[in-house]
């Protein structure tokens, strides 16, 4: 059973990729559909066995650590996994009434589209750090495709540049795990801990740490190392930019926080946590103060993008050499934002692409008078935007409540007042957009009306986004389930 | 009895609060105005037919709702319905003006709050009523809508709200210190109460701007000569008399001998009294003398108020003095406001007797033998007199009355002499001739069947003044008489100087 | 789950579900829309006579379940709440009614009754609210729902005041929650409850709950419109005057003193805030906004402007009644809660039918409204006597018992307070309603309407007269049980005998 699930996860998704390489754009939006079909249903299928007995050790086709396919599927991988499931389903949906079938390159997206997704799921179960490796190479390299179907020129130059980010960060990731192989002999993450807490520390692993953990935070687009992130996502098509956003930056965080959580307590040091969380502060107050000044609509969503990846940094100075409580309230926090931004910045680039469909611009202020004639779509983006600002009951507040909690509870209160400032710029810069839509100005009263379905969408998404307050404690539930270790090596 | 007449309580304050209802109604005007004489009707049986002695609790209203009913608020309650009846009668003939509607709700409001006062024990509703009467009342001031009555209600309005404000703040401070919203509660705890100076200074002065206190009494002279006439004659006879009641039920009289208090209110009587006649002859419009001389005869009964305050044994007798002087005065007063707006026959008979009418209560104020005024002049002489008070200034309080007397007969001269060059021949509508005679009848005549108490100060026949006591009366008279001819002359030499 | 439990969640859902209906129905199905608005806050009214009459007798209605980690979700009914409960009820009907006719004709109807939904789902929510987290929960969303109803009208001017309105409250609203979330890491996750929680406190934590205090109280004094942080109000006022009514009058200003009240009596407990030397300077801070809002209200010409001063004024008579920590001046603060909303709603309401009828917005456009519009100006006077505290009516019996209650702990300075409010209150008002009645009509009015037999649309015309009527009961009856007065009373009682 354990196996037609796994495989089910990480390698239909490469046989759907496959298929959908063969075909145009109609068919392969149907193969499309019987495939996120399968994919949703595996995915609650491992979802609910890990509900049940708890997570576990996999070794894919038998072969285990040090060499072979380790998967450790535990509460937050299968969350995860639902969560691809959920984001990518609804933007796959949305992409195939969304994107114009007629431009014969478009038919490019399903491929890509299967291999993001294989990669996404390949990261968040991979034990390894080489799988994990692999994962993300695949998440890139797709990713920069999905950015390049933009099909202009500025779609290309945004690609390139995006592209050198991913390498860049793969080089020093790819760097950081050779070192941690030399020194070790192993690549499991679980033999890594294993071997060092009974050894002590040296200097270089920490180095190593570093390398991949800096590798990882370009590519997860942390200040300063930003820059490339916006016109990616802003050029993109909204479906496109809606997983970049809501799924790819995720998935290198989530490597950088496996390792931050399995290593940092030995070979981190305090001044390289702060200095991660100054890092994710700036990223929020400067995200958001650039989201602020933005024109185009997409280019607002992008930034903030920015600024709420800066907030899981804080993930770093908050669990190292704290309580093992305060340190789990920042984790959980830290989940729960993942999980709410991801469901909510789907959403809203689901909406904005509505918005900017029914419009004709993707100016701000083309939005005026929007608010009478597609009042669906500017909901679900409003939605999206009171889990984005944090505010009560979505996802987000529930998060920046457990962060609040743990940064008070650590003394550290220097991070309460970045998560509150956050929140507020935040506001600034989507109630600009609100308030835009708001204005009432006679003569514009042309608008084009997209289709229901592409309206329920993002709708779906912001409820689940903002709903995910009230039930993140059942959220929260799944993870904390006891781990089996008899798998373990 | 015992059932009907907090029944006629009841109905007594509820039927003019009907006005505003009916005011709903855009075509009911007419039948408004006719009603009002009806108004005040069954407060008039109540305060006729009624004993006092009976209650009224009202539990769910306010704070808890006390009514009753003792001899001087019957007094009060009898001088309110009659001066209200008989202004509405006049009201009926005199009306007929735009805005009929205003003026009949606003009528209503103030009769009901007027009327309501006198009744009300428990401290919320005394104070609801006395602030619906000042409320409402700024609707008759500036019924006319000059200028000068937009200026007259805008002095009274402001006025009235310190007042009000400051009768609240009294009020506070006396119900905590008694720790209960009964008015009847307050004088003896007031008398203990650790701030009590601050209480009846409040208390002296919120009330004193509807009594007409000297520095509070601006409002008064620029108000009465714009309200339409039957307003002036009820603002003059009645609710100017809800000041002084205000008093009579909140401050500590009998209780303990304030005799600073009392000092200051006989000064401030004093000035009023004089002080306002030196102001009232002056005055060329007959509504403003009037107004002067209502405060001038506000300061007489302000002066007992204040040799009440000061002798704690003699305050049961000076109140019942009061009460009558305030009915008294309040009949008088009404019936010559009311003649303000009267015309004079054609006939030359008719003239003659038209003027007696117009006169005599004018003398009665001033205390003309075999009037209302000759028997409240007599008590008021009987009531302070010195032998009999406790108080430092009780030797200065009879030359003060003479003076007091000789300023009424004077003002009254005045305003017969201005009325002379204003009253114009014309025929009279019936109804304001009825009610401007019904007020004479009932300041000459009615007067002396109303239940007022003078047992043991003067003697009966009342109307029958001792021979000394003639004596008494007159010289005052003679002396104010031979300065208006002193006056008249200089005023003919002046104007032939000037021909 | 017993009935008990499922009243709370009801109530709530009402105006919720109503909100989510009313969003799926087209914008041109009026008729539709109205009769579930109208349906749902009857059914809420009802729901909330029920709880009302069984908080009276002791039922416990109440629900919770854990959201987060060592936060719980609980609505709670006790008589607090049923204060605040039975107010929105009653004026969500009334506002409904008269909204209906304000906005006849006008564009985006249906988002403006959705979100007028949810923002009554919000005050719902707040009233039952059964710990610092869920009101937060709650007083959040109603600022969210009360943004797009701000910006209604679209103008430039509107938009602006939206920004203001939220830079005010948002921010508010991030202070208090540091404050909320920093209480609940030193002291966990506390309910309300009568007597509050920090009676005998370590000694330790003196300092931290004082400053945590602080916050609440300039998070939650935005809303309730404290100085110096009531700049938001006066410019709010663009939007349509039903909004401005319910704004003013019930959800938002109401939710800030609500919520103070809960944090005074509730969270740390009367005592206990006395004892830690609250009360008094947040006392003296209501007394100076009485007079200080008061005083501005005084050179305002804009109608609607000066009715919003004075409800920055009004609002903070509920503060001081709490703060001077004595039974009788608090019973005269909560009844205030409700006083004050059933008559600035009523002048609210008579400035929109001048507004809409007339199209009178300045004072010195009033002249001789009254013979014009005279249900209007009836009920617009009564609901300016009221606020001046004149008897017998609503305003008087909250003065009354205030000022009773702070000479009983011997807070003589208050009556200052009071008499210098309601001097001001009388300077304000009185020369409204001296031109309403006694000035003549100046000419054609702006923009005058007619709707035959009625001076003003039915809609319009019977929502404030019937809340005027109801400031003069409460007043003159308020001796009754289940008078606002009596209720408060109940209220107080169980504070201070838990």
């Amino acid at each position: 059973m354990t196996l037609w699930l796994m495989a089910g996860l990480l390698f239909t998704p490469l046989a759907w990729a496959v298929l959908t390489l063969l075909t145009d754009f109609v068919w392969g939006r149907r193969v499309t559909w019987v495939g996120i079909l399968v994919q949703v249903f595996v995915s609650l299928g491992l979802w609910l066995t890990v509900a049940q007995n708890g997570g576990f050790y996999y070794d894919l086709g038998g072969w285990g650590a040090p060499l072979g396919i380790e998967l450790r599927v535990d509460g937050l991988a299968v969350t995860f996994v639902l969560l691809t499931a959920a984001v990518a389903s609804a933007c796959g949906l949305h992409a195939g009434v969304y994107i114009d079938r007629h431009k014969s390159w478009h038919r490019y997206f399903w491929p890509l589209f299967w291999f993001l997704w294989s990669g996404l799921n390949a990261v968040w179960l991979g034990g390894d750090l080489f799988n994990l490796y692999v994962g993300l190479e695949l998440i890139s390299l797709s990713a920069v495709g999905l950015v390049a179907l933009g099909g202009n020129a500025n779609a290309l130059r945004a690609s390139i540049r995006y592209l050198l980010a991913a390498l860049l960060g793969s080089l020093a990731y790819l760097l950081g795990v050779a070192l941690i192989y030399g020194q070790f002999g192993t690549l499991s993450i679980a033999g890594v801990v294993l071997w060092l807490d009974s050894h002590s520390a040296s200097a270089g692993p920490g180095l190593a740490l570093a390398l991949m953990v800096t590798g990882l935070a370009l590519k997860t687009a942390l200040f300063p190392l930003h820059r490339w992130l916006p016109p990616a996502h802003g050029i993109a098509k909204s479906p496109v930019s809606a997983l970049l956003s809501a799924l790819v930056v995720k998935a290198s965080f989530y490597i950088a926080a496996r390792l931050w959580l399995a290593f940092g307590e030995s070979l981190g040091n305090q001044a390289a946590a702060q200095a991660v969380g100054f890092m994710g502060s700036a990223a929020v107050i400067w995200g958001s103060w650039l989201a602020c000044k933005q024109v185009q609509l997409k280019q607002v969503v992008a930034y903030s993008s920015v600024a709420q990846i800066g907030y899981l940094f804080l993930l770093f100075p908050l669990t190292y050499s704290v309580s093992d409580s305060i340190s789990l309230q920042a984790q959980q926090g830290i989940t729960l934002q993942v999980i709410s931004h991801a469901l909510a910045k789907a959403a809203m680039f689901l909406a904005a692409g509505n918005l900017i469909l029914s419009v004709g611009s993707s100016r701000v202020d083309a939005l005026a008078g929007v608010s009478r004639f597609l009042p669906f779509s500017l909901f679900s983006f409003g939605l999206a935007g009171v889990s984005l600002m944090s505010l009560p009951p979505s996802g987000g507040f529930a998060a920046k409540w457990l962060l609040l909690q743990a940064s008070l509870g650590s003394g550290q209160w220097w991070w309460a007042l970045v998560l509150l400032a956050g929140g507020l710029l935040s506001a600034a810069y989507l109630f600009r957009i609100y308030r835009a839509s708001f204005a009432e100005i006679p003569e514009t009263d042309q608008f084009f009306h997209p289709s229901k379905s592409l309206e329920v969408i993002p709708m779906v998404l912001a409820l689940m986004a903002l709903g995910l307050g009230f039930v993140s404690e059942q959220v929260l539930s799944v993870m904390a389930l006891p781990f089996a270790e008899e798998g373990a090596p | 009895m015992m059932v009907a007449e907090p029944g006629l309580a009841v109905l007594a304050v509820c039927l003019p609060l009907l006005y505003p209802v009916m005011a709903l109604r855009a075509n009911w005007h007419r039948a408004m105005c006719f009603a009002l004489p009806l108004l005040p009707l069954p407060a008039f049986f109540l305060a006729v037919s009624s004993d006092s002695g009976w209650q009224l609790e009202l539990p769910w209203l306010l704070n808890g709702g006390l009514w009753a009913m003792d001899d001087l608020r019957r007094l009060f309650l009898l001088l309110t319905a009659v001066l209200w009846t008989v202004a509405g009668v006049y009201a009926v003939g005199y009306l007929a003006l735009p805005h009929m509607r205003r003026f009949c709700v606003c009528w209503g409001l103030t009769l009901a709050g007027n009327l309501g006062l006198t009744m009300a024990v428990d401290i919320g509703s005394f104070y609801s009523f006395f602030a619906l009467m000042t409320f409402a009342g700024y609707g008759l001031i500036v019924h006319e809508g000059t200028k000068e009555a937009h200026y007259a209600g805008r002095v009274y309005m402001a006025m009235a709200v310190l007042g009000e404000m400051s009768i609240l703040a009294g009020l506070l401070l006396a119900a905590s210190a008694a720790d209960s919203q009964l008015l009847t509660d307050l004088p003896t705890a007031l008398a203990r109460a650790p701030q009590r100076d601050l209480i009846v200074a409040l208390l002296i002065a919120g009330f004193g701007v509807k009594a007409g206190l000297p520095l509070l009494h601006f409002w008064l002279p620029l108000a009465h000569p714009v309200a339409p006439t039957p307003a002036s004659a009820v603002l003059s006879g009645a609710m100017i008399k809800a000041g002084l009641l205000g008093w009579l039920v909140t401050l500590p009289f009998g209780e303990v001998a304030l005799s600073g208090w009392g000092a200051s209110m006989v000064i401030a009587g004093a000035v009023g009294a004089i002080g306002a006649a030196i102001l009232g002859v002056l005055q060329h419009r007959p509504k403003a003398v009037l107004a002067y001389s209502s405060i001038s005869q506000m300061g007489l009964m302000v002066l007992m108020l204040g040799a009440a305050l000061a002798d704690p044994e003699r305050a049961p007798v000076l109140f019942s003095v009061i009460g009558l002087y305030a009915l008294h005065h309040g009949l008088a007063k009404g019936s010559l406001f009311l003649s303000a707006g009267v015309s004079l026959p054609a006939g030359r008979m008719g003239q003659v007797v038209t003027w007696i009418l117009i006169a005599l209560p004018g003398l009665s104020l001033a205390g003309l033998p075999f009037t209302s005024g000759a028997l409240a002049k007599l008590a008021m002489k009987a009531g302070l007199a010195e032998d009999s008070l406790d108080f430092a200034l009780a030797g200065y309080l009879p030359p003060l009355m003479t003076a007091g007397a000789i300023a009424t007969l004077l003002l009254v001269l005045r305003y017969l002499w201005t009325l002379s060059a204003k009253l114009e021949t014309g025929h009279n509508p019936p109804m304001l001739l009825a009610g401007w005679l019904a007020a004479v009848t009932a300041s000459l005549i009615a007067f002396w069947w109303m239940p007022w108490d003078v047992a043991g100060l003067v003697k009966a026949p009342v109307w029958l003044p001792a021979s000394y006591q003639v004596w008494a009366l007159v010289w005052p008279m003679l002396i104010s008489l031979a300065l208006a001819g002193l006056a008249l002359l200089v005023n003919q030499k002046r104007s032939s100087a000037r021909s | 789950m017993t009935l008990e439990q499922w009243l709370p969640v009801f109530a709530l859902m009402i105006s919720l579900a109503a909100s989510l209906v009313i969003f799926a129905l087209p914008e041109t199905g009026y008729v539709r829309r109205t009769s579930v608005n109208l349906g749902a806050a009857v059914l809420k009214l009802v729901v909330v006579i029920v709880m009302v009459w069984g908080v009276f007798h002791g039922v416990n209605y109440g629900v919770s379940f854990t959201m987060l980690p060592g936060v719980t979700f609980v609505l709670r009914a006790d008589a607090l709440s049923m204060m605040f409960a039975g107010l929105s009820a009653v004026l969500w009907l009334l506002t409904t009614i008269y909204a209906v006719g304000y906005l006849e004709d006008s564009p985006n109807r249906r988002r403006f009754f959705g979100f007028f939904s949810l923002c009554v789902a919000s005050t719902m929510g707040i009233a039952l609210a059964g710990n610092l987290f869920t009101f937060f929960l709650f007083y959040e969303m109603l600022t969210l729902s009360t943004y797009p109803l701000v910006v209604h009208r679209g103008t430039e001017k509107a938009l602006r005041a939206g920004r203001t309105y939220l830079i005010y409250t948002l921010t508010g609203g991030a202070v208090l929650l540091f404050a909320i979330a920093w209480l609940h890491s030193l002291a966990g996750d506390l309910s309300f409850r009568d007597g509050g929680h920090f009676v005998d406190a370590d000694p330790d934590i003196h300092r931290s709950l004082i400053l945590i205090f602080i916050l609440l109280v300039a998070g939650l004094g935005v809303k309730a419109a404290l100085f110096p942080l009531h700049g938001w109000l006066p410019q709010a006022m663009v939007a349509p005057a039903p909004v401005s009514a319910l704004l003013h009058a019930v959800a938002v200003v109401k939710a800030g003193a609500f919520g103070i009240v809960r944090v005074v009596y509730d969270v740390y407990g009367v005592e206990a805030s006395s004892a830690l030397g609250l009360l008094a300077p947040l006392s003296w801070l209501a007394a100076f906004t009485i007079l200080y809002a008061s005083t501005r209200a005084l050179w305002q010409v804009d109608l609607k402007r000066r009715l919003a001063f004075s409800t920055i004024s009004q609002v903070s008579y509920i503060i001081l009644g709490i703060a001077l920590a004595g039974p009788l001046a608090a019973v005269g603060g909560l009844v205030h809660l409700l006083h004050q909303g059933i008559m600035k709603i009523t002048l609210f309401f008579c400035a929109g039918n001048y507004a809409e009828t007339l199209g009178i917005h300045r004072i010195d456009e009033m002249d001789g409204a009254g013979q014009r519009m005279p249900g209007t100006s009836v009920a617009f006077t009564i609901g300016a006597f009221g606020m001046i505290g004149a008897p017998p009516l609503a305003g008087f019996i909250t003065k009354w018992v205030m000022g009773s209650g702070a000479l009983a702990v011997n807070m003589d300075w208050v009556i200052l307070v009071l008499v210098g409010s309601s001097l001001l209150n009388a300077a304000y008002f009185l020369p409204i309603v001296h031109r309403l009645w006694f000035r003549e009509v100046k000419g054609a009015w702006p923009e005058e309407r007619h709707w035959g037999r009625l001076e003003t649309s039915p809609w319009l015309f019977w929502p404030p007269l019937l809340t005027a009527v109801v400031t003069v009961v409460i007043g003159v009856l308020a001796s009754l049980p289940f008078s606002p007065l009596s209720w408060a009373e109940l209220i107080v009682l169980r504070e201070y005998a838990p």
